[in-house]
Parts: C-alpha cells; sequence; structure tokens
C-alpha cells in the first residue's frame, strides 16, 4: 500500500446523512464529518446517544447511503460492503441455531471460503477469548458477555483490515464491560487492525483507543479531535491516573459544552466539574 | 436470633434429606395426568353414551351405541381402507402444492414491495371468505376429477401457508439481515442462510393448519362429486341410513387427519433439531 493510503488509510470527507421522514422535517443525523485515520489506529467515536454516530459508522461500513460528501478506504471510495470490514454491532447477532464455533465460521460461509482451513483459526480465536468448553455450545447457553466474545471472534475470523465497533459493550453489565474492553485490547494489540469504536462511555473511550472524536448532537459532527498519549501495551490500572481522569473530564466538558448550546444556554462549565477535573 | 439459627439450620439439613424420600405414588400420578385424563374422559363419554342410548331407547339410525359402531367399523373395515386411499392421496397431494405455491408466494411477496401492497390485502381478504362456498365453482371449471379436488383443497389450505410464511419472512430480525449484507452476502444468501431459517417456525404453523385444511377440502369435494373416498362413502352411507357406518368413516378420517397432522410435526421436530433456537 502507498505511503499516502496508509496515513489516510480510512478518509471521510464532508460526509453528510439527512433522513427525511414522509413530509416531517429532514432531520440531519450526520453534518459534514471530515477525518482520516491512518492503518493501525484505534480511533474511538465518543458521543452522547442519538449524536448520529452509529449512523456514521454505518456509513464507513458501506450499510448506510451516503447523502453527501465521500468515504474511502484504502484509497477506494466506498459504493457497499466491504470483506475487509469486520462489524461488531451493538447485540452479538449470534444465529440461534448455530453453534459458537459454527457462528464465528459463518463469514467464511458466506463469502465461499474453504471452511476447513479456517476451521483452526476459529478455534484459535474462541480458546483466545476464552471459550475453550464452549465451542459446540448454543447460543442461549451463552451468557451476554460471552455472545459478544463470539462476536469478535466472527469479526476477525476473516482477517479484515478494518474493525467497526458499534457500542458492542453497552448491553453488558459495567464489570462484564471492563472485562470485555481489556479482552478488546489485548486482541488488537496481538492483531492490530484499524480500528473505528462508536461509544457514549468517555472512560471506555480513552482506556481504548489511541485517539478520541467526540460527536455532539447539534451540530451532529466532530468537535473535538484528541490524541491519547498513554502506551501500549494498557492495563486498566491506568483508569485510576490523575492524566487518564483530566482526559476523561475535559472530554465531558466538550460534550457537556454542546448539551448547553443545544438548550440555547452559554456554554460554561461548572464549578463542580473543574474541581473533579483537578 | 434463635429463629434465625433455625431458619439457616433447615436450609443446610433440607438438600441432604430431599433425594433419599421416596416419591409418593400420588406423583408419579400427577406426572402422568395428561395422558390417563383425557383417556379416562374420552372413555366416560363412551360409557355414558352407551347407557344413555340404551336407557333412553334412541334408535340406532340417529344415534348408534358405541359397542354397534365398534362392531359396524370391523365388519366395513376393508371397504373403508379402500375408499380412504384416494382420499389420503388427495389430501396429500393437495398440501404439497399449497406449500409450495404458499412458500413461493411469500418469498414473491417479500422480496417485491409493489407485488406485497398489490397482493397482501387481497390475501387477507381472501383468507375471510368461507372458501367452502366457493367448491361447485371448481367442478363447474374443472369437472368432477381427482384434480378438481385436488385444486379446490390446495385453494383452501394455500391462504394459511402464504400468510404465515410471509409473517415468517419479514419478521426476521433486523440485525442478522444488516449482518449477512455487511459481509457482503448477496440476497439469495441471506434468504438461504438467515431469512429462510429464522421464518422456519412461522412456515411449518402454517403447514399444520393447512395440513387440516386440505383434509377438509378434499372431503367437501367427495361430497359433491367423488365415485370414491371417505367423503363419497360418508355420503353413501348417509343416504342408506347407515349411521353406524357413517360413524365408523369418521373414525377412520380422524386417524387420518391425525396421522397427516403427526407427520407434519414430525417433520418440523427433526427440522428444528438443526435450526431449533434451542
Amino acid at each position: 500500500m502507498p505511503m499516502v493510503e496508509q496515513a489516510r488509510y480510512v478518509e471521510l470527507t464532508e460526509v453528510s446523512k439527512v433522513y427525511r421522514d414522509g413530509t416531517a422535517e429532514a432531520i440531519e443525523a450526520v453534518s459534514s464529518v471530515s477525518f482520516t485515520v491512518p492503518l493501525g489506529q484505534f480511533v474511538a467515536v465518543l458521543g452522547p446517544s442519538g449524536c448520529g454516530k452509529s449512523t456514521l459508522l454505518m456509513m464507513v461500513g458501506g450499510l448506510e447511503a451516503l447523502t453527501a460528501g465521500r468515504i474511502a478506504i484504502g484509497g477506494k471510495p466506498m459504493t457497499g460492503p466491504r470483506d475487509s470490514i469486520g462489524i461488531m454491532f451493538q447485540d452479538a447477532t449470534l444465529l440461534p441455531w448455530k453453534s459458537a464455533l459454527d457462528n464465528v465460521l459463518f463469514p467464511i460461509r458466506v463469502l465461499k471460503r474453504p471452511q476447513d482451513a479456517y476451521r483452526d483459526t476459529a478455534r484459535q480465536l474462541l480458546e483466545r477469548v476464552g471459550l475453550d468448553g464452549f465451542m459446540h455450545k448454543k447460543p442461549h447457553e451463552l451468557s451476554g458477555g460471552m455472545r459478544q466474545r463470539v462476536a469478535i471472534c466472527r469479526a476477525l475470523v476473516y482477517d479484515p483490515e478494518l474493525l467497526l465497533m458499534d457500542e458492542p459493550f453497552s448491553a453488558l453489565d459495567a464489570i462484564t464491560r471492563d472485562e470485555m474492553n481489556e479482552l478488546l485490547l489485548d486482541l488488537w494489540q496481538q492483531y492490530t487492525k484499524t480500528a473505528l469504536f462508536v461509544t457514549h462511555s468517555i472512560r471506555e473511550a480513552v482506556f481504548l483507543a489511541d485517539r478520541v472524536l467526540v460527536m455532539t448532537r447539534r451540530p451532529a459532527t466532530i468537535v473535538e479531535d484528541l490524541t491519547i498519549p498513554f502506551a501500549r501495551p494498557r492495563s486498566m490500572s491506568i483508569g485510576e491516573s490523575r492524566e487518564f481522569n483530566e482526559i476523561c473530564g475535559h472530554l465531558r466538558e466538550r460534550i457537556e459544552e454542546s448539551h448547553h448550546r443545544e438548550r440555547g444556554q452559554r456554554a460554561e462549565p461548572s464549578v463542580a466539574r473543574r474541581e473533579l477535573v483537578g | 436470633m434463635t429463629a434465625e439459627y433455625q431458619a439457616t439450620s433447615r436450609i443446610a439439613v433440607a438438600p441432604a434429606r430431599l433425594p433419599r424420600r421416596a416419591v409418593p405414588a400420588s406423583q408419579h400420578l400427577r406426572r402422568l395426568r395428561p395422558v390417563i385424563l383425557p383417556v379416562l374422559t374420552g372413555g366416560a363419554v363412551l360409557l355414558v353414551w352407551q347407557l344413555l342410548v340404551a336407557a333412553l331407547r334412541i334408535p340406532a339410525v340417529i344415534l348408534p351405541p358405541p359397542v354397534e359402531i365398534a362392531q359396524e367399523l370391523w365388519r366395513v373395515l376393508p371397504l373403508l381402507l379402500r375408499h380412504a386411499v384416494p382420499t389420503t392421496l388427495d389430501s396429500l397431494m393437495a398440501f404439497f402444492a399449497a406449500t409450495a405455491l404458499g412458500v413461493g408466494l411469500a418469498i414473491t411477496i417479500t422480496y417485491s414491495p409493489f407485488l406485497r401492497d398489490m397482493l397482501y390485502p387481497n390475501l387477507v381478504f381472501f383468507q375471510l371468505i368461507p372458501k367452502i362456498a366457493l367448491a361447485p365453482l371448481f367442478v363447474v371449471w374443472l369437472g368432477i376429477s381427482s384434480e378438481s379436488r385436488v385444486a379446490f383443497a390446495a385453494f383452501v389450505s394455500f391462504f394459511p401457508i402464504v400468510i404465515s410464511a410471509a409473517v415468517g419472512f419479514a419478521n426476521i430480525e433486523a440485525s442478522a439481515l444488516r449482518l449477512c449484507r455487511s459481509l457482503t452476502a448477496s440476497e439469495w444468501q441471506c434468504f438461504l442462510m438467515v431469512r429462510f431459517p429464522f421464518a422456519l417456525p412461522a412456515i411449518f404453523s402454517g403447514m399444520k393448519v393447512a395440513m387440516t385444511m386440505a383434509i377438509i377440502g378434499v372431503i367437501i369435494g367427495e361430497f359433491i362429486s367423488a365415485k370414491a373416498g371417505l367423503g363419497f362413502y360418508i355420503l353413501y352411507a348417509s343416504s342408506r341410513m347407515e349411521t353406524a357406518v357413517i360413524f365408523a368413516a369418521l373414525l377412520v378420517l380422524c386417524i387420518i387427519g391425525v396421522t397427516l397432522f403427526g407427520a407434519v410435526a414430525l417433520a418440523e421436530g427433526l427440522v428444528r433439531r438443526v435450526y431449533g433456537r434451542r
């Protein structure tokens, strides 16, 4: 891959999405978003629910049409879904009649690649996420966290270059969520895919990403692009450091500012918040 | 304090004691209740029937006693079985035709919004017409051959299949389809791998209704036009005032109905083993 394409592996130019719902007024879900992601970077898109970040991600995945603008991945403009992209959705979306292993192999079947060649990869991935004993269990026999682990394996099994994650752990309880974050970081360090991770959790974004993009509701665009300085490999303990909490505080302020603007108030960070941030 | 102590000690002792206790006979009976109770009820009804007919001196032409029906059944059984053959075959043919056409039309409706808007309301409307009233029309159109009866029975049993299959195809989890599309699957792959398996329970519930409807359709057809078949034979026996023979024929018809319905249910069970949610 040429150097330019590596530096701008994912490239969004003035991307907009407008929903026209019958006669009702048009809703601008995404408004003129531009950013680039270099190859191998983990980027989190952080924003409140309903700010259009999921729509943005689906457009990058080729699952939603753009109203305006241009998305290119690896230098080629997106026209539809690609097999070089792996997607994790909010729910695990496992096929209920297939075992964990067969669910992981589902993309291989769809892509008409030889299943036998990938069976070992699938097994290794499942072992890697701690599901050794659950390969032949059906989804209803697995816990919510286990199902999302299967979904991670399914997104990785066909070795995509880009991993898109749409709040994949938002339905899990806090403890399981922390576990999954650690696991994801661990996996990502091993496979180093370029990753776009959509979340509404500030701590999750800061913990996982190299870079956090803050998206607001009005306007539905990127208002902050922050590089996260923590070295890798990271561990959960960085969450207790002062720097980590400062970054979180800063991001929270940016989100709150846009909230105030939405309500027609002047953006002014609260005193209490400033104290908390230190 | 004492109460608490007692409670804990009771809990600690209970698991050790429970398995040792012999299962009382009443518990066995309760477990067999779903089998014993209906059989006993049926037997009681037959007994009351037998006694009532004797006590009130009801003529056998009006209501023959069960014992006489059994005797008649034994006498005319070879004849009844011969007449059962066309009834069974016609019902099966009608059922398979209805299934193929029904599922086919449901697929068409699923993939063509235009055809869905055009046909679906009319199908629901037709579902409400007492279709049995149309039986004479089939004689006018297709004559008194077996094909005419099969066509009528297929027509009658076709509606439950289309409606339930269409609902099954439409009620698929949107996220599963999105997953499929994200993996660059073709529409046909999505259908085979996701939509069809998801719709199977709905299709089977339609098929079970259709199986009973097909038998009803064939019997109605035989009432009107046939020279053989159980429907014909029931009409023939009624013209000769052989009421016990009518009951005997009904019994054979019942057995055919239960067998064919059971076959569909069995097929459903086999399919569920592969595509079951659990």
